[in-house]
């Protein structure tokens, strides 16, 4: 466990030094902020409107910076031959994975926690105490479970890849795995071979639509997934679906990693 | 497969392994074959190589570019599976988990995570020796000394000079105080003040009982520092044994340095003159009458300055085995 956490804590540090997450980070608070003037745009709705800007500013920003990281990941080390000290120190190649994984997975909490603390100032400066909720909290959740996904999806990739490769591969999943209800549609309406590899697909790529909750919110207690209100038990669910996906993921960037020869 | 010259029990086999208790490090008969481009070419890299090192020994693992030196050695430290053979460390099979926690390891140009201080570096490395946290700072505080490394603790890893960054990759190496210490090329790259720091360092660390295996092709580190010797050219192993093994005792010339009198003596036959301003320098060749031209050049007048006989230098035995056959083509 010591050794996973130390991968982990130093994949963390590196984060916490890049120059670009930062960048990333000032824009999606910048988006984030920017919603008060959608708001004061908008009539009666301006709650909702911040609401809504906010949380698609910590989904898209959230998604690119798991990406960003995701595809790097294993491949930098590879590159920079840092994994040349590492491996030979008594460390399975798994718990390095694993570790790599969780430091990401560390850094992306950070991140949201840091963007939804932002959101929900910006609400209750606009709408007082009454304006965050528990739906906020909801919400946030099920995008940090969309970025487990996604992470993981980015390091498998990464685990044989170039990080261009990858980071198209990883955002071709996530923009299928959001569609997955239209491309189950598009397969009915197609039908034959063509409809049975669009179902195949689906099935095989993860469904990130479960994880697109708007902002409207029915006293605190729910939060909304495509007009849907949710509780406890459609996070409970989403929450191991997003687990289970990413442990099989990682379970396979794990087995590629296993095999490869560091020339 | 194994070619060349084996001078103390080596042999390309388990038949020639020496003792179980003696042995902290195997390579039996590695060979690896990579497959590279769009054709999946073949190239063999190692092409069976068996050696073996002994407790508290300083061994060099001795090639010129190319010759499979790091390909081995990754092997050993199973960065690298083999194509074929088997690699052993402290009598486990490689990567065994217990085997590495006995074991460091300084790759060839070593590369670190850049952002962290050499203090930060090195905890992460006892982090992964599964030290607790006082015995991680502990070790560091004591390696950074060991190393030179005190005064640039807390500066990031890539403000550093190579000679630093080759410093605090051997003390990552020791973090978790291992009985075997392998080093790949640790003085390439270095100016003379920065390989003698290196191999002093190897001294210090063979005097405290560990084991030290290098590679290098700098031939003067390893006749300072090493206890024996492998040759490795083309994939194969040439020769391993002790230097005094390695290098025939024949003298191949004497140099006579003179300054002569008012007439030169007499060059013997196959003699040749050497450049000098106001000396007289002579190359005899082998079994030349070195006694009769040194009594000639007195009887002329002349003083003798020096004579030295030219015995066989490691240089001369790397060059011949390296130059051997199927010397060449393998990526290290």
């Amino acid at each position: 466990m010591r050794r996973i956490a130390a991968v982990a804590r130093n994949t963390f540090r590196e984060a916490a030094r890049n120059k670009i997450l930062y960048s990333l980070l000032f824009f999606a608070l910048g988006l984030i902020i920017s919603a008060l003037a959608l708001g004061q745009l908008s009539v009666h709705e301006d709650r909702r409107m911040i609401r809504d800007v906010g949380l698609f500013g910590v989904d898209l920003f959230s998604v690119l910076i798991a990406i960003f990281v995701g595809v790097n990941l294993l491949y930098k080390e590879l590159a920079l031959k840092t994994v040349y000290t590492i491996l030979p120190k008594p460390i399975a190649r798994w718990e390095f994975v694993l570790g790599k994984w969780l430091g990401v997975m560390a850094t992306l909490v950070a991140q949201i926690v840091i963007m939804g603390l932002v959101l929900a100032a910006t609400l209750l400066v606009e709408g007082g105490t009454e304006a965050v909720d528990g739906a906020l909290a909801k919400a946030l959740w099920l995008l940090l479970m969309n970025v487990t996904i996604v992470t993981s999806v980015a390091m498998f990739f990464s685990a044989f890849s170039t990080p261009f490769l990858s980071g198209l591969f990883a955002l071709g999943v996530f923009v299928v795995g959001r569609s997955v209800p239209d491309v189950r549609a598009l397969a009915e309406r197609v039908g034959g071979a063509g409809g049975q590899v669009l179902k195949a697909a689906c099935a095989l790529l993860p469904n990130l639509h479960l994880f697109t909750p708007s902002g409207t919110a029915l006293q605190g207690q729910a939060v909304s997934v495509h007009g849907a209100f949710v509780g406890a038990g459609y996070l409970g669910w989403t929450t191991a679906y997003a687990i289970g996906y990413s442990a099989v993921v990682l379970a396979c960037a794990m087995l590629i990693f296993r095999r490869r020869d560091f020339v | 497969m194994m070619t060349g010259t084996m001078t103390d029990g080596e042999s390309g086999g388990a038949g020639g392994r020496l003792s179980e208790p003696d042995v902290v490090l195997r390579a039996d008969d590695l060979a690896k074959t990579f497959r590279l481009g769009f054709f999946r070419k073949r190239v063999d890299a190692v092409r069976g190589v068996s050696f073996s090192v002994k407790r508290g020994e300083i061994f060099g693992f001795l090639g010129p570019n190319g010759a499979g030196k790091t390909t081995t050695l990754k092997m050993l430290m199973g960065l690298i599976f083999p194509s074929r053979g088997r690699a052993e460390v402290l009598g486990r099979a490689v990567p065994d988990r217990q085997a590495k926690r006995r074991i460091g390891y300084l790759p060839e140009t070593p590369y670190f995570y850049e952002y962290l201080t050499p203090e930060e570096f090195l905890d992460f490395a006892g982090a992964l020796c599964d030290l607790p946290r006082a015995e991680r700072r502990r070790r560091a505080d004591a390696l950074l000394a060991r190393v030179g490394l005190d005064h640039a603790r807390g500066r990031p890893l890539r403000k550093f000079s190579k000679g630093m960054l080759q410093r605090i990759g051997i003390a990552q190496a020791l973090m978790g105080d291992p009985e075997v210490v392998v080093l790949d090329e640790p003085m390439t790259g270095l100016d003379p003040l920065g390989r003698k720091d290196i191999r002093d360092l190897i001294l210090e660390l063979g005097r405290s009982g560990k084991t030290v295996l290098f590679s290098t092709h700098i031939l003067p580190d390893v006749e300072m520092t090493c206890d024996r010797v492998a040759i490795v050219a083309g994939g194969r192993l040439r020769s391993v044994g002790t230097l005094a093994s390695l290098l025939s005792p024949r003298v191949l010339s004497t140099e006579v340095v003179l300054r002569p009198g008012a007439v030169a003596p007499a060059l013997p036959e196959g003699a040749r003159r050497l450049p000098g301003d106001d000396v007289l320098a002579v190359e005899l060749p082998a079994g030349a009458d070195v006694d009769g031209y040194l009594r000639a050049a007195l009887d002329a007048g002349a003083a003798v300055l020096s004579v030295t006989p030219r015995r066989e230098s490691l240089e001369d035995v790397f060059v011949r085995q390296a130059a051997g056959p199927e010397s060449g083509g393998a990526p290290s």
